[in-house]
């Protein structure tokens, strides 16, 4: 059914733009095709997963004052589609774990396409309004948002986009440099829908956010399985975030900085905060640093359990650390070439990931970016050389 | 009265060829600023880089500048890669936005992203001169007149000021006696500041809207032997734009 539903919705866009362009008017159909091999070394096997990945957008100005954008994804995986979290985790950790669980700590690569998002966007004179599913990026931190309770970034490749969330948002512009959001994402009742209101301004040469968000968190107890929902134990919490960020400029250096206190409902309450600074040479070498710590995080490895891990990866909680940098080199090697190298260390563990990276322009509109992981930290940590050394290597074509 | 019409001709071209020899370094880049610099303009340009390797990348962008070029709206329209992509720049690009369609974001930047290169090309930001660099960053010292590209030129040396954060220790500009534009800017860098590091030539001047204006403009990395070629496909000046076309809001559109 589902796959009827995508080759009808595929034939109507290709009808649409192909067979009857005048009706296209000033609709732009844009997008990317993306064909990526991700490689890793685990307990003596190199796996390799590769995924194609089809995205197309399309976006419409109506009017000037109406506009509509959308994209569409389909994504196909082949290779080794099944990845056991527990092939990854200390001895210590898997042998706590019953013999017939085992088996639920596998995560699948499914192939999928969905509307990632869709929405119209309506403005007024004085503010503008946003409905449907459409991205939500907030704060100032390059890998780590403290305010961000919708995303979590993946901390190799930061500046990925993020999927699109079912949402109301009103923006109102107060003079040239302050703005007001209001953001509804209507879950299934008022009580549990996520609520947002956020007043950003300028003052000098710095933006500040003011950020209060409600929203019912669910993560899951990975330690029980409930049979009735085929999946480990849902708990969700009510979380209430108040926040601030800003970003600016200090004796010629790039700096921001965000931090959120977070009031739980039944679990103890935590707070993030980032701070980060980036400069580029006179060579044209641009580096960047950004610290992250938050109280959900531990402090020592031995504390870390499955919860962390598996909340960790399933992008439920952002470090399973408390505390940790993030550092950025890049230079342009050539005119088609970057080269470049992340670290990321968790200072609580002291493990420490490397990255190193490469991006090449291979024609007008293809890169190709080449990204190698090699974590060096002892069993247990946070980059563990258990967690797999490997990479990939993505190969993207825009249209 | 026709010989007494000549001879206030005559005075009038004594009188203006004695004040432009008279002309100190810093009045040059001050008329230079002033043609540049005008009340509002819109452009849309073409920027094709030649590679090391003979490639071509090629880019077409819209350009809106308000207050003498003290705010400044960059947006991509080609080619697909950056399609959307968008740059605010205010207070003489003190204050940097940029925009990025696939994730939605605004991210303020720090002035020392003025020295990245733009889109991978043998352009910097800093290098479009915005604002008021040339007069607040920049000593100007007049040298000796030289002819260039068949043209009589003023030359003037311009030597950053300390503690001003500018890739370029120093430039030197040949800026055209009967109009005022700069045809040659030669860029030094401060490692090897004997060294011509990059080389910019205005050329193609058209008068629009009775602003002799260069239609376009080649930057050759002596570097890396490489050249970045921009075009100006449409110029308009002095239009009404609003001051909120210049907010992070229309910055998203």
């Amino acid at each position: 059914m589902k796959k009827k539903t995508f080759f009808i919705c595929a034939a109507g866009i290709i009808f649409f733009f192909l067979i009857a362009p005048e009706a296209r008017g000033d609709v732009d159909l844009f997008g990317y095709y993306e064909a990526q091999v991700i490689g890793a070394d685990v307990k003596d096997h190199f796996y390799q997963l590769f995924a194609n990945k089809l995205r197309v957008d399309l976006k419409a100005d109506l009017s000037s004052s109406v506009s509509f954008a959308a994209n569409f994804d389909y994504i196909t995986y082949h290779g080794k589609k099944e990845w056991n979290v527990l092939d990854f985790l200390s001895s210590e950790i898997t042998s706590k774990i019953p013999e017939a669980m085992r088996p639920l700590y596998v995560i699948p690569f499914s192939d999928r396409h969905f509307l990632d998002n869709a929405y119209l966007r309506l403005s007024f004179k004085p503010f503008d309004l946003t409905l449907g599913k459409q991205q939500i990026s907030l704060g100032t931190g390059y890998v780590w948002n403290p305010v961000d309770v919708f995303n979590i970034k993946d901390i190799l490749d930061p500046t990925y986009e993020q999927p699109g969330h079912n949402a109301v948002r009103a923006d109102v512009p107060i003079g040239l440099g302050s703005t007001l959001t209001a953001l509804y994402s209507p879950g299934e009742e008022w009580k549990n829908s996520s609520k947002m209101l956020q007043f950003k301004t300028r003052i000098s040469h710095f933006d500040f956010a003011v950020t209060g968000i409600e929203k019912t968190w669910v993560f899951h107890d990975y330690t029980v399985f409930d049979p009735a929902q085929m999946n480990f134990q849902e708990l969700p919490d009510k979380r209430k975030l108040l926040g601030a960020s800003t970003a600016g400029e200090l004796l010629g250096l790039g700096v921001w900085a965000e931090y959120a206190y977070n009031w739980m409902e039944t679990t103890d309450d935590f707070y993030e905060l980032v701070v980060g600074t980036d400069y580029t040479f006179d060579f044209q070498t641009y580096v960047l640093i950004e610290y992250f710590r938050n109280t959900l995080g531990k402090n020592d490895h031995r504390d870390y359990t499955l919860n962390d891990w598996m909340r960790s990866f399933a992008q439920e909680q952002k470090a399973v650390s408390r505390d940790q940098v993030y550092m950025l080199i890049q230079h342009p090697a050539t005119d088609l070439m970057t080269v470049g190298m992340s670290a990321i260390c968790s200072l609580s563990d002291h493990s420490l990931a490397l990255v190193p990276m490469v991006m090449y322009s291979f024609s007008q509109n293809v890169d190709i970016y080449a990204y190698l992981n090699w974590n060096t930290g002892k069993e247990g940590t946070y980059f563990a050389n258990t967690m797999g050394n490997g990479g990939f290597v993505r190969v993207r074509v825009y249209f | 009265m026709p010989k007494k019409i000549f001879l206030s001709f005559l005075i009038l071209i004594l009188v203006s060829g004695v004040y432009s020899e008279e002309l100190t370094g810093k009045e040059i880049i001050q008329k230079v600023n002033d043609l540049i610099n005008v009340e509002t303009s819109y452009s849309k340009s073409t920027m094709t880089i030649t590679t090391t390797s003979d490639q071509k990348r090629t880019f077409i962008s819209e350009s809106w500048t308000k207050d003498k070029g003290e705010k400044n709206l960059v947006r991509y329209l080609e080619p697909a890669r950056v399609k959307g992509q968008a740059v605010l720049m205010l207070n003489n690009a003190d204050d940097i936005w940029m925009f990025f369609p696939r994730t939605q974001r605004v991210r303020k930047l720090a002035t020392h992203a003025k020295k990245q290169k733009m889109q991978g090309s043998d352009f910097s930001y800093e290098d479009m001169g915005s604002g008021e660099t040339f007069i607040n960053d920049f000593e100007a010292e007049r040298l000796e007149d030289e002819q260039k590209q068949g043209y009589g030129c003023y030359k003037v040396k311009l030597t950053r000021k300390p503690g001003i954060d500018i890739s370029y220790v120093q430039m030197i500009i040949w800026v055209r006696k009967d109009n005022f534009v700069p045809i040659v800017i030669d860029y030094y860098d401060e490692d090897a500041p004997e060294r011509v590091l990059k080389t910019l030539i205005q050329s193609d001047i058209e008068v629009i809207d009775g602003i002799p204006t260069a239609m376009k403009f080649v930057m050759i990395d002596k570097n890396n032997n490489t050249q970045t070629e921009m075009e100006l496909l449409e110029v308009k000046y002095n239009i009404e734009l609003d001051d909120r076309m210049f907010t992070e809001r229309n910055l998203k559109r």
